[in-house]
C-alpha cells in the first residue's frame, strides 16, 4: 500500500477514535442531503494507478474537492493489482462507506465489483474503466478529443502532408482510444504518411522510448512530425531528436502535460512544440463532484466528459509559464472545467 | 564354480580422459554368495559399480545377466533388469520428507501404469508386504527423516529389494554405520543370501569382510589382482592383493627433529576433551593415526586457525601462536592441506597455476596486479618436482585425475617455504604411485620445517613418517616411533584407545 | 576352482601425457562463435537498414546500452563471487531520483548530486553484503528485499511525485532547485572523435568502466581472489582469503556501479522519474548472463558482459530501424538469452567439465 505520510497520519487519527473532522468549507443549512452533515458522508477512493505524476495530481483533485464538500475520504490503492483493486472495492462496502470513485482498472475484474457495490445501495462513479453499467456515471478525460487537438495543431503547423513516426503500444485503454483518433486522422488526410511505428513501456520509460526514437529518426531522416500521445513518449522522443541534433528538422505533438513536460518544451530550439492535457487534478474534481451529485440525488448523466485544452511551445514562452501552478493561474480553462457544478456544489479554492 | 555365475564380467574398460580407472576387470557373482570386492582408495571401485549400475558406460569389455548380453544405459535400466545398487551415501537412496511406507513403495509409484491416485492405504499395504519379506521391523508410518543411519539404510535396501533384484551391489554400506548397526546389516544381508540374491560387497573393512564374505577379489589400479575362494579365506593374502605388498614398517630411517618449533600445551580441542601436549621439530614427519571420528580434523583445523580451541596454548619457534583465522596462520607460515580437496582445496575454475598460486597472490603481485609470468613459472617448477602429469600449468584440474589433483592441492603449498606444514589426508583418493611421489617429496623437503599428517589409514603413515601420534575422542593417547616393535602397540592404541594422554 | 590368481601389481600408473585431440572447428565455435555471429547481425543490418553502418549510429548503440551495460558490470562482480544482486535497477533509479533531488529541491550542486548517489550506491551494497554474509540471508531473497525497498523508499521525500525543475512539493511550494549544466552534460556533452560532437559522455562512462572492471577482475589478485571465493568459497577461506570481506566488496561494487548508471539516466532524462527499474535490472542480467558464452569463458566475465550488452543492443536498435514491432522485442531479448545460455551450459558442458 502507498501511503504518504499525511495519509498515515489520518488512519491513526482514525484509528485512536478521534474520527475525521474536515473544516466544512459551504455552510451546512445551503446543502441538500446528506451533505447538510457532511462529516457522516465517507467516501472511498480505489485505485488501481497511482504511481506517476498525473496520478499524484488527481489524488490532490480528489483531496480537494472532498475537502471543500467537508466529507471524509479513504483512499484504497491497490497498485495494479485488478484482483486486490476488486478486493478493495468489497473492503469499502464492508466498511459501509457512501459513495465509491473507482479510478482506472480492468473491466474485466471491476465490472462485478462495481456491481455488488451498487446492489449495496451504494453510489459509485468510474474514472478511465468502464464497467458497464448503467448506474455508474462514467468520469472520461476525452482521450479522442485530446488526440484530435494536438493533431489539428500538428496540421495547422505542418500542412496536410508530411511523414510521420508515432509511437503507440496497444492493449493500454487511453492510448487505444488516442490510436483511435490517429487512424482516422490518417484516413482523412492521405498526405499523411506513417513511416515508423515504435513504442514500450519498459520503464523508465522516456529513457527506453529515446533508446527505439534514435534508431527511427538515424533509419528515417525525412520524418517530420512525431506524433507521441503519451507524455512520456514524447520526452524519450525529444531526447533522442536532441541527441540526433535534429530538432530543427522535426516536430513533437503529444498528450498530457507536467511540470517537467513544462520545462522540456521550453528549452531553447525543443522539437516538442504542443501537447493536449486535461487537468488531472481537475478530472479528481469532478469525479468527486460526479459522486456528490449522485449522492444529492441528482443526474450528473452517464458520461461526464472533462474537455482537453491544447497547450502550445508558444504559449508557454510568451506567459512564462514554469509550472502546472502557473499553467492553471495563466489558462483558466486548465484550471477548471465547469462539469458538474450544480449551484450547491462547493468549489475548492485555487491558489 | 564360475559356469553357474549369475553375472559375469568380461574385460572391462573405462577412461576419465587420460586417467584409465578399470584396465580389463573379469568378475563373476553367483546367485546366494556375498562376493567382497576389496580396494584401496582409486582402485577403481566406485567406477566399477557405476558402470555394472548404468551410470558410466564401459569403453570396452562387456556384462551379462543370466547368459543374456546386459549393457544398460540408465540406472533405471539397470535397475529394471535386476540389478540394484544400494550407494554409499544413505541418502541417496531414500526420500527424508516422505514417511517409510512411501519409501518402499516409491519406484512401484514410479512406474509406467500406474493410476494417478495415491491410495494410502493400498500403498501402506504393499509396503508391509516388502518389510515382512525383508524382516524388517519399522514403523511404516514413521518419516525417513527421523530415523537413525541404519534404519534409513535399512529402508534403502529394502526399497532395493522391492524390485526383486537378482544382483544387488552394497557400496561401502556400513561407512557410517556403528558396530551394532552393522550388525543388523549383516542380518539382512543373510536373509538376502537365503534368498538366492548374488551380493556384491565393496568394503575395506576387515570386520566386515570377515563377518559377511563368502569369497574376496581385490582390485587394485583398475584390475582385478587376487581371487580368494579356499576355505578358510585367506584374508591377509587379500589385503596384500589390494596394497600390492604386505603390512609393516617401511624402509624409512627414522629422523629425528633437529630443533624444535612447534609446541601445544594443554591443548584442549573441544569441550569435555583431555587436554593434551606436543612438540614438533623441523626435519621429521610427524602423523596423528585414529579412527574416522576422533577429532584429527578438528585438530589440523585448529592449528590453521579455523577453530579456537578451548583451552591451552600453542607455541611456533617459541613465540606464542593464536591465529585468529588461516590468514594469520599462512602469514606466520603455517600451511594446512586441508582433507576432501574437491570442498576446501582445488578451485575448480581455476587452471594449475592459479590454484598453485592462490594463498600467495599476494607474494606474485606488484601494486595489485598479479604477475601471471611469475605464477607460472613457479607453477611449472612444482609440476616438475610434484612429476604432475598434465598438458601444461593451464590445464583445468577437472582434467586431471584425483592423485594429480592432490598432487596440485599439495604443491601449492610446497611452492612457498612454511615453518609448519599440516596435511589432513593428503592421501584421500590418490592412486599409489601419486602417493608415493608426495610422501617422498615431503620427506625430502621437510629438512626445514616442521611436518604434520593426519592420517586414518596406518599403512599410510608406516610408509611416511617417523614418528606417530595416535588419537581418540579428540585428545593424542599415545606416541610411538616408526620401527617394529612399536607398531603391534600402536595398533592396540588405535583399536582401543581412550587410555591416559602420552 | 582357481585361487589366489595374483597378477603382477603394476609399480606405478602408467598415465599418458597425451593430449586428447580437440575438434578444432568445435573449439572454434566455442570460443569465437559469438563473436562471429555478432559481427554477422552488423553486416545484416548494415545492407537491410539506411544508417546503420555510419558512426553515428554505433555511438548511439552503444549508447542505448550505456546504462544497461554499467548495472551489467556491476552484476557481474556479485555473478563472480557466486552472488546475485537483484537491487540494481533499484538502486539505478534510487539514485537517479537521489540527483533529482539534491540539485532541484535541496539546490545543490551537480558535484554535491554526483557524490550523494555514489554515497547511496556503496551504501545499499554494503548493507546487501552485510545481510547477506553476516544475517545468512541468501542473496536472492536479500537484494529482492533490498529491490523493494528501494523502489518504496524514492517516493517517500516527494509523496510519489516525480521531480523536475520547478516541480509542486507536497507542501505546496515550488522547488527553486534546478538540474546543473554541469550534471546534464553527462548525459548531453560529446566527445569529438574524427567526427564533432560524436561520442556522449555516457559511452566514455560506460568503456572507462568496463575497461577498469575487466582489469580489476582479470588482472589483480582481488580479481582473482574474487573468482576464487565465486567458485570454491570454502578452498578461498582455507587459502587465506576473508572471502566475507571480498563478497560484500563485490556488492558495494555492483551498488556503485547501478548509481553511477543511475546517475546518467538522471542526466540525460534530465529529471528523477518514479521507476522501479526492473526492466533495467532483467536487461543488465540478460547481458552479463549472456558473458558467459562469450569466447566460451562458461563464467561471469566483463568482457563478455560487455560484448553481451553490445550484442542486445545492435539486434534491438538495428529491428527497430528495420521498422520491426516493438512487441517482439522482448521475444528477441529472451531468445537470444536461450541461445547464449544453451551454448554456455550444453556445449561447454560436454567440453570437459
Amino acid at each position: 500500500m502507498e501511503f504518504s505520510r499525511r495519509h498515515l497520519g489520518k488512519i491513526a487519527a482514525g484509528l485512536l477514535g478521534a474520527g475525521l473532522l474536515w473544516p466544512a468549507a459551504a455552510s451546512a443549512q445551503d446543502m441538500p442531503a446528506p451533505f447538510d452533515n457532511p462529516g457522516d458522508v465517507e467516501i472511498a477512493l480505489v485505485r488501481y494507478l497511482s504511481t506517476g505524476d498525473f496520478f499524484q495530481a488527481y489524488l490532490s483533485g480528489v483531496e480537494a474537492q472532498a475537502k471543500a464538500l467537508g466529507v471524509n475520504l479513504r483512499v484504497l490503492d491497490s497498485r495494479q493489482d485488478a484482483a486486490l483493486q476488486a478486493d478493495m472495492v468489497d473492503q469499502a462496502i464492508a466498511l459501509g462507506v457512501d459513495g465509491i470513485v473507482i479510478q482506472h482498472g480492468l473491466t474485466e475484474s471491476m465490472k462485478e465489483a462495481a456491481q455488488r457495490a451498487v446492489d449495496a445501495g451504494i453510489k459509485v462513479v468510474a474514472f478511465d474503466v468502464n464497467v458497464e453499467n448503467d448506474a455508474i456515471p462514467q468520469i472520461e478525460q476525452s482521450d479522442r478529443d485530446l488526440a484530435r487537438l494536438a493533431l489539428e495543431q500538428a496540421i495547422k503547423d505542418n500542412g496536410e502532408e508530411w511523414k510521420a513516426g508515432y509511437v503507440y503500444v496497444a492493449g493500454i485503454a487511453p492510448l487505444d482510444r488516442r490510436n483511435e483518433t490517429w487512424v482516422e486522422f490518417k484516413e482523412k488526410y492521405p498526405g499523411i504518411e506513417e513511416v515508423a511505428q515504435f513504442g514500450t513501456l519498459d520503464n523508465p520509460i522516456a529513457n527506453s522510448v529515446a533508446n527505439q526514437a534514435r534508431s527511427v529518426v538515424t533509419a528515417n531522416p525525412d520524418i517530420q512530425v512525431m506524433f507521441a500521445p503519451y507524455d512520456e513518449f514524447a520526452k524519450g522522443v525529444k531526447i533522442a531528436i536532441d541527441e540526433a541534433g535534429l530538432s530543427d528538422g522535426i516536430n513533437i505533438y503529444s498528450a498530457d502535460i507536467s511540470t517537467a513536460d513544462i520545462s522540456a518544451m521550453r528549452e531553447p530550439d525543443s522539437a516538442w512544440v504542443a501537447t493536449a492535457a486535461t487537468n488531472p487534478a481537475v478530472v479528481g474534481e469532478v469525479s468527486v463532484r460526479a459522486l456528490a451529485m449522485l449522492l444529492a440525488g441528482e443526474d450528473p448523466g452517464h458520461n461526464v466528459v472533462v474537455p482537453p485544452t491544447l497547450i502550445t511551445q508558444d504559449v508557454l514562452n510568451t506567459q512564462d509559464i514554469k509550472n502546472m501552478d502557473e499553467l492553471s493561474q495563466k489558462l483558466p480553462q486548465f484550471a477548471h472545467a465547469d462539469v458538474a457544478v450544480p449551484g450547491w456544489m462547493p468549489i475548492p479554492p485555487r491558489d | 564354480m564360475a559356469d553357474d555365475a549369475i553375472f559375469r564380467i568380461a574385460g572391462l574398460g573405462k577412461a576419465f580422459g587420460p586417467n584409465a580407472v578399470l584396465r580389463g576387470v573379469s568378475l563373476e557373482l553367483r546367485a546366494g554368495e556375498v562376493t567382497v570386492l576389496m580396494g584401496a582408495n582409486g582402485a577403481g571401485k566406485s567406477t566399477l559399480v557405476k558402470v555394472m549400475s548404468g551410470v558410466h558406460h564401459a569403453d570396452g569389455g562387456s556384462m551379462q545377466l543370466g547368459g543374456n548380453p546386459f549393457a544398460p544405459a540408465t540406472p533405471a535400466e539397470a535397475m529394471g533388469a535386476g540389478v540394484v545398487t544400494v550407494h554409499q551415501n544413505i541418502d541417496d537412496g531414500v526420500v527424508g520428507a516422505l514417511d517409510v511406507a512411501t519409501n518402499l513403495v516409491l519406484d512401484q509409484l514410479n512406474a509406467a501404469g500406474q493410476g494417478i491416485f495415491f491410495n494410502p492405504r493400498s500403498i501402506r499395504r504393499r509396503a508391509r508386504e516388502i518389510a515382512d519379506r525383508m524382516g524388517l521391523e519399522l514403523d511404516l508410518s514413521a518419516e525417513v527423516a527421523d530415523l537413525s543411519l541404519a534404519d534409513r539404510q535399512m529402508v534403502a535396501i529394502a526399497r532395493a529389494m522391492a524390485h526383486r533384484p537378482r544382483v544387488m551391489i552394497l557400496d561401502e554400506p556400513t561407512s557410517s554405520l556403528s558396530s551394532n548397526e552393522a550388525e543388523r546389516l549383516f542380518t539382512l544381508i543373510e536373509h538376502l543370501r537365503a534368498q538366492g540374491v548374488a551380493i556384491l560387497y565393496i568394503s575395506h573393512r576387515m570386520s566386515d569382510i570377515r563377518r559377511v564374505a563368502d569369497r574376496i577379489v581385490s582390485l587394485r589400479d583398475g584390475r582385478i589382482v587376487g581371487r580368494f575362494e579356499d576355505r578358510p579365506l585367506d584374508y591377509e593374502g587379500a589385503v596384500n592383493a589390494m596394497l600390492g605388498r604386505s603390512l609393516g614398517p617401511r624402509n624409512i630411517t627414522s629422523k629425528a627433529a633437529t630443533q624444535p618449533v612447534f609446541a601445544a600445551e594443554g591443548l584442549q580441542l573441544v569441550s569435555g576433551a583431555l587436554p593434551f601436549s606436543f612438540e614438533l621439530g623441523a626435519g621429521e614427519v610427524v602423523a596423528v593415526v585414529g579412527l574416522v571420528g576422533v577429532g584429527k580434523t578438528r585438530m589440523a583445523e585448529t592449528l590453521f586457525g579455523i577453530h579456537a580451541p578451548v583451552d591451552g596454548q600453542m607455541r611456533l619457534d617459541g613465540r606464542p601462536y593464536a591465529p585468529a583465522n588461516p590468514a594469520v596462520a599462512i602469514r606466520d607460515g603455517v600451511f594446512l592441506v586441508a582433507k576432501d580437496r574437491a570442498k576446501t582445496g582445488i578451485v575448480p575454475d581455476f587452471n594449475i597455476y592459479q590454484n598453485m598460486s592462490l594463498p600467495f597472490l599476494r607474494r606474485f603481485s606488484q601494486f595489485g596486479v598479479a604477475r601471471r609470468r611469475a605464477e607460472r613459472a613457479a607453477a611449472r617448477r612444482q609440476i616438475a618436482d610434484l612429476n604432475v602429469v598434465c598438458r601444461s600449468e593451464r590445464d583445468e584440474p577437472a582434467t586431471l585425475s584425483g592423485g594429480n589433483q592432490q598432487k596440485v592441492a599439495v604443491a601449492r603449498w610446497l611452492s612457498q617455504p612454511s615453518r609448519m606444514l599440516i596435511l589432513d589426508e593428503p592421501f584421500q583418493g590418490v592412486d599409489i604411485a601419486a602417493r608415493h611421489d608426495i610422501a617422498a617429496k615431503l620427506r625430502e623437503s621437510a629438512a626445514d620445517r616442521a611436518t604434520l599428517l593426519f592420517l586414518t589409514e596406518l599403512d599410510e603413515a608406516l610408509e611416511t613418517v617417523d614418528r606417530m601420534l595416535v588419537m581418540s575422542e579428540h585428545t593424542i593417547v599415545g606416541e610411538y616411533l616408526n620401527r617394529e616393535g612399536d607398531i603391534d602397540r600402536l595398533l592396540a592404541d588405535v583399536a582401543g584407545g581412550g587410555r591416559s594422554a602420552a | 576352482m582357481d585361487s589366489n590368481l595374483a597378477e603382477k601389481p603394476a609399480a606405478a600408473m602408467p598415465e599418458t601425457g597425451s593430449v586428447r585431440p580437440r575438434l578444432p572447428i568445435r573449439a572454434l565455435l566455442i570460443r569465437y562463435g559469438f563473436l562471429a555471429l555478432l559481427a554477422g547481425l552488423i553486416i545484416f543490418f548494415s545492407h537491410a537498414t539506411r544508417g546503420f553502418a555510419s558512426p553515428q549510429a554505433a555511438v548511439f548503440i552503444l549508447q542505448s546500452v550505456s546504462i544497461t551495460g554499467i548495472l551489467a558490470l556491476g552484476v557481474t562482480a556479485t555473478l563472480v563471487v557466486g552472488g546475485f544482486d537483484l537491487s540494481i535497477g533499484s538502486i539505478a533509479t534510487s539514485a537517479m531520483m537521489a540527483a533529482a533531488y539534491v540539485m532541484v529541491v535541496l539546490e545543490q550542486n551537480a558535484l554535491v548530486a554526483v557524490l550523494a548517489c555514489l554515497a547511496i550506491g556503496a551504501l545499499v551494497g554494503l548493507i546487501n553484503g552485510i545481510i547477506i554474509c553476516y544475517m545468512r540471508v541468501p542473496d536472492l531473497l536479500a537484494t529482492l528485499g533490498m529491490m523493494f525497498l528501494l523502489i518504496g523508499l524514492q517516493r517517500i521525500p516527494t509523496e510519489g511525485r516525480s521531480i523536475a525543475a520547478g516541480m509542486t512539493m507536497p507542501d505546496g511550494s515550488t522547488a527553486q532547485g534546478a538540474f546543473s549544466p554541469a550534471f546534464l552534460a553527462l548525459g548531453r556533452h560529446r566527445f569529438d572523435l574524427f567526427i564533432p560532437n560524436l561520442v556522449p559522455a555516457a559511452v566514455v562512462v560506460l568503456i572507462v568502466l568496463a575497461v577498469l572492471i575487466w582489469f580489476f577482475l582479470e588482472y589483480t589478485r582481488f580479481g582473482r581472489m574474487m573468482y576464487a571465493v565465486g567458485s570454491n568459497a570454502r578452498a578461498a577461506e582455507f587459502a587465506g582469503a576473508p572471502v566475507k570481506a571480498y563478497k560484500i566488496w563485490a556488492y558495494v561494487i555492483s551498488g556503485m556501479f547501478a548509481s553511477i548508471g543511475g546517475i546518467l539516466l538522471a542526466a540525460r532524462l534530465g529529471r528523477g522519474d518514479i521507476a522501479s527499474g526492473n526492466n533495467l535490472l532483467l536487461d543488465a542480467v540478460a547481458a552479463a548472463l549472456i558473458g558467459f558464452a562469450v569466447l566460451g569463458a562458461a563464467k561471469p566475465n566483463a568482457f563478455g558482459t560487455a560484448i553481451g550488452a553490445l550484442f542486445v543492443g545492435v539486434l534491438l536498435q538495428g529491428l527497430t530501424m528495420m521498422n520491426v514491432p516493438y512487441y517482439t522485442q522482448d521475444f528477441v531479448k529472451g531468445a537470444v538469452l536461450v541461445i547464449a545460455l544453451v551454448f554456455t551450459f550444453a556445449l561447454l558442458g560436454r567440453n570437459g567439465r
